[in-house]
């Protein structure tokens, strides 16, 4: 880790229009809360596992918000032609990588984590938490830092990450996976929700997570530094563009 | 020095010429910049990376098409052949993703490399500039809408036992088909080319159209199926919703009990005036972008 | 003990993209001074500078920066400054800030002492304070070349480095390199620009189409290229009787006489010079003046593209 890296990514990333922009994106998770709370409808646990946690938060809101910030940490630096500053200096790639992983997950965690903290709170008020807020809490922050890993090797892989990271969300994540329980083993989305149903405390089916808790641990920890791995390789090789 | 009556100066003839020919004029430019909008949203005349992405959003739009061939092929007996009306269902994601993916290229590109002032000095105008974009991005994405289900028409036309009694049975759809096609590729479209045009960068664009479309989904569920009352109006709030909600009515089918469209309890051609309102606004903010641009 | 490995060396270096062919089989060592390295656009200047700055992997040959290869290598920035041609800066940063990161992602000891220096170098001393996002192109350059000279490098890279620059700010630059090159720096710059090289260069390096088409002294290049004609022209006390005498020499292949002007075309530049004295004197001539006409890098350089 660098600390003028660190520094210097974090402004990147918090420039003020941006970092306005994505409170604003989490006060959606909020929002839907409390209307479903002025709503007053039954089984508030239910919801806030399957509908407001699982589907809405870890299958939209995680992901987008990891897809922003892990494709812009280094992204960005190649698209404005900034990157040769920081790779024509005598630091070891990995420094570069994890500093920039950490920005972007902090990030990321920060925004999703305060989103899912007030939202689950909101939809549980005066109800037995189950478990549910502590679960997808840890869920969203273990799933942050996979989405920003997996999402920062994009990144240093094509110049149009974004669209990629978009249809492996929505694509494969969303659709493939859902049809061909298969291929599980390669969504992150299936290792926070199976992290989450280590703690949550309702029937697993409720929101229905496809691996075992100890298998999206494990998962979880594969694709992390794998992805890592690969990233730090690539930007080793890594090749200026010619001028576009 | 010399004396001034020596200083001599002289302009020779390089052998410029001035164009006499004709000039095809404004109505052939804006087609020009249709055509090649058109063909640069498929990344054709580009390199092969830009290619891919718009390919494969295609491919899989007609992904259930060709599924639906192949199995109807193989298994050869009665199969559920995908209703018209449920296709769109199947095509809204990849169309979606299309505007995310392409719409910030069809007008960030020239705003990136400065080149609209090279548009706006000849014979196009700034409304005709921003009509050809749109009316290029609105077709490719009815090239996602429409031609799936052009396919799957021929195909369980010809799998079928008398295409002739299947012409018959099928007349009907076409065009309702089509003007669901032509309806959401306008909505989506229109509205997703007004949000790509407010930023010239890529990312930004691409994540702010991307919110357009999954923001307002969860928001109008909420509403609809958990509030009720005056929130049940937010089912034209999200694109999937109101567009799938037109389609119904324009093949005149009741929604799925407990869908959106059901629990909404809105008349069915609210969505239908929806998808022209939007498309019409997102027309309006494109012209006025481009009308007020510094180019 | 072997001699020291020389700054740079490019050993039969080619980098290809597919099919096309940007740097051909080149060759070239460097040592301390000011090396210009020039072409068309296009003639695979930037893909030389980015294999040599470890960002573009030859597709065959190698580089070597003071003995180690060039890829893969990031230890070797330590050594060496890069002034990229794209003229990107983090907008958000003052310029002091741009030039303190390069420092301190350098791990120098005293880093705004550095930074504070190289502002100085560049004399950007006034703009500092401001976002580099408000920058001109002329202040952006040199802010830049600034962040690549904070670490005092052995070796500097410049690409195009007089982009943007008005004629002022060129003229300081190129005083200033020439004072880092008065030091014992291995300075290589790129241009298409003749009178930039021909006016801060020592040598040059020529690549055309991706070819190394000449390196060297710029006038010695000149000389080699025997096969075309140089010209001369001359002064002397009596141009009519010396033009006469010159004819009959065989190394000339033609006069011209002109208001008081004598004009002679000559194949073999070395055996012109050392003829021209004894037939002068034989023929009772004083020279006044003896000036080589197209010895510009201009002249060298069409010659080498259109050959």
């Amino acid at each position: 880790m660098n600390g003028v890296l660190i520094r210097l990514t974090a402004r990147q990333l918090l420039g003020q229009k941006r970092t306005v922009l994505l409170l604003l994106f989490a006060l959606v998770p909020v929002l839907i809360a409390v209307l479903y709370r002025v709503a007053g409808n039954d089984e508030p646990q239910r919801w806030a596992a399957s509908a407001l946690n699982a589907r809405l938060i870890i299958g939209t809101f995680l992901p987008l918000a990891a897809l922003v910030f892990g494709t812009a940490a280094l992204g960005s630096e190649f698209e404005d032609g900034t990157a040769v500053y920081i790779l024509s200096k005598p630091i070891p790639r990995q420094v570069i990588v994890l500093s920039k992983l950490l920005v972007s997950w902090l990030a990321t965690a920060g925004v999703v984590l305060a989103a899912t903290l007030i939202a689950t709170s909101i939809a549980l008020w005066g109800e037995p938490q189950d478990g549910i807020l502590a679960g997808f809490a840890l869920a969203v922050v273990a799933g942050a830092l996979v989405y920003c890993a997996l999402f920062m090797w994009l990144s240093v892989l094509t110049s149009r990450a974004l669209i990629v990271g978009l249809l492996y969300v929505f694509i494969w994540e969303g659709v493939i996976t859902r049809l061909f329980a298969g291929v599980r083993f390669l969504s992150v989305r299936q290792y926070t929700l199976g992290i989450a149903d280590a703690v949550v405390d309702v029937p697993a089916r409720v929101f229905n997570p496809r691996l075992g808790e100890m298998e999206a641990m494990v998962l979880a920890a594969v694709a992390t530094v794998v992805t890592l791995y690969l990233a730090v390789r690539r930007l080793r090789r890594w090749e200026i563009g010619e001028a576009s | 020095m010399p004396p001034a009556e020596q200083r001599t100066g002289s302009i020779y003839d390089l052998g410029y010429r001035r164009y006499d020919g004709l000039r095809l004029g404004r109505q052939h430019a804006v087609l020009s910049l249709y055509f090649y909008t058109l063909r640069g949203a498929f990344g054709i005349g580009r390199r092969a990376s830009s290619k891919i992405i718009p390919i494969v959003i295609t491919v899989i739009a007609f992904l259930p098409a060709l599924i639906q061939l192949g199995v109807a092929a193989i298994v050869s007996d009665e199969v559920d052949v995908i209703r018209p009306e449920n296709y769109f269902g199947f095509v809204q994601v990849p169309v979606a993703l299309f505007c995310a993916a392409i719409a910030p290229e069809i007008t960030g590109r020239d705003m990136r490399q400065r080149t609209l002032s090279l548009y706006f000095s000849r014979a196009l105008e700034r409304r005709d500039y921003a009509l050809a974009k749109l009316a290029a991005f609105a077709t490719a994405l009815m090239v996602l809408t429409l031609a799936p289900q052009a396919l799957l028409l021929v195909g369980n036309g010809l799998a079928s036992k008398d295409l002739a009694d299947y012409v018959g049975d099928n007349w009907k759809d076409m065009p309702r088909t089509i003007i669901s096609g032509v309806g959401i590729a306008a909505a989506m479209g229109a509205v997703a080319l007004a949000i790509a045009a407010q930023t010239a960068r890529r990312a930004y664009a691409t994540i702010a159209v991307v919110a357009w479309f999954l923001v307002t989904w969860p928001i109008s569920g909420i509403l609809v199926t958990e509030v009720g009352g005056a929130g049940r109006a937010a089912a034209l709030l999200s694109p999937f919703d109101f567009v799938y909600g037109a389609t119904l009515w324009v093949f005149d089918v009741e929604p799925d009990r407990d869908s959106v469209q059901d629990l909404a309890e809105i008349p069915l051609w609210a969505y239908g005036a929806a998808v022209a309102a939007y498309a019409a606004a997102g027309t309006a903010l494109v012209i006025r972008r481009f009308g007020r641009i510094a180019a | 003990m072997s001699a020291p490995a020389p700054p740079i060396a490019v050993i039969n270096v080619s980098r290809w993209y597919g099919n096309i062919v940007a740097v051909n089989d080149i060759s070239f060592a460097l040592g301390p001074g000011i090396t210009g390295l020039l072409g068309p656009n296009g003639a695979g200047k930037s893909t030389m500078l980015h294999m040599l700055s470890g960002f573009l992997r030859p597709s065959a040959g190698e580089l070597r920066v003071f003995g180690e290869s060039a890829w893969e290598n990031p230890g070797m920035y330590r050594r060496i400054g890069l002034v990229p041609e794209r003229e990107a800066v983090y907008p958000f940063l003052t310029g002091y800030e741009f030039v303190l990161l390069a420092a301190q992602l350098q791990r120098l000891p005293n880093p705004e002492e550095a930074a504070r220096r190289a502002i100085a170098m560049v004399e950007l001393e006034d703009a500092a304070g401001r976002a580099t996002g408000g920058y001109s192109k002329g202040m952006k350059q040199r802010v830049k070349i600034a962040a690549a000279l904070v670490h005092d490098p052995e070796i500097l890279l410049l690409d195009e480095p007089f982009n943007g620059a008005d004629p002022r700010q060129r003229l300081q630059m190129m005083a200033m390199l020439r004072e880092m090159a008065a030091q014992g720096r291995t300075i290589l710059f790129s241009s298409h620009i003749l009178e930039e090289v021909e006016r801060l260069a020592e040598e040059v390096l020529v690549i055309v189409a991706g070819r190394l088409a000449a390196s060297g002294d710029f006038r010695e290049i000149r000389k080699l290229m025997t096969d075309r004609p140089h010209t001369f022209n001359v002064r002397s006390s009596d141009n009519r009787t010396l033009a006469s005498a010159l004819v009959a020499d065989p190394s000339v292949y033609g006069v011209e006489l002109q208001d008081g002007l004598l004009q002679v075309r000559t194949g073999e530049f070395a055996a012109f010079t050392m003829a021209i004295p004894g037939v002068a004197r034989e023929a009772g001539v004083s020279i006044y003046e003896l000036r080589p006409t197209d010895e510009s890098l201009e002249s060298v350089f069409s010659y080498l593209v259109k050959r």
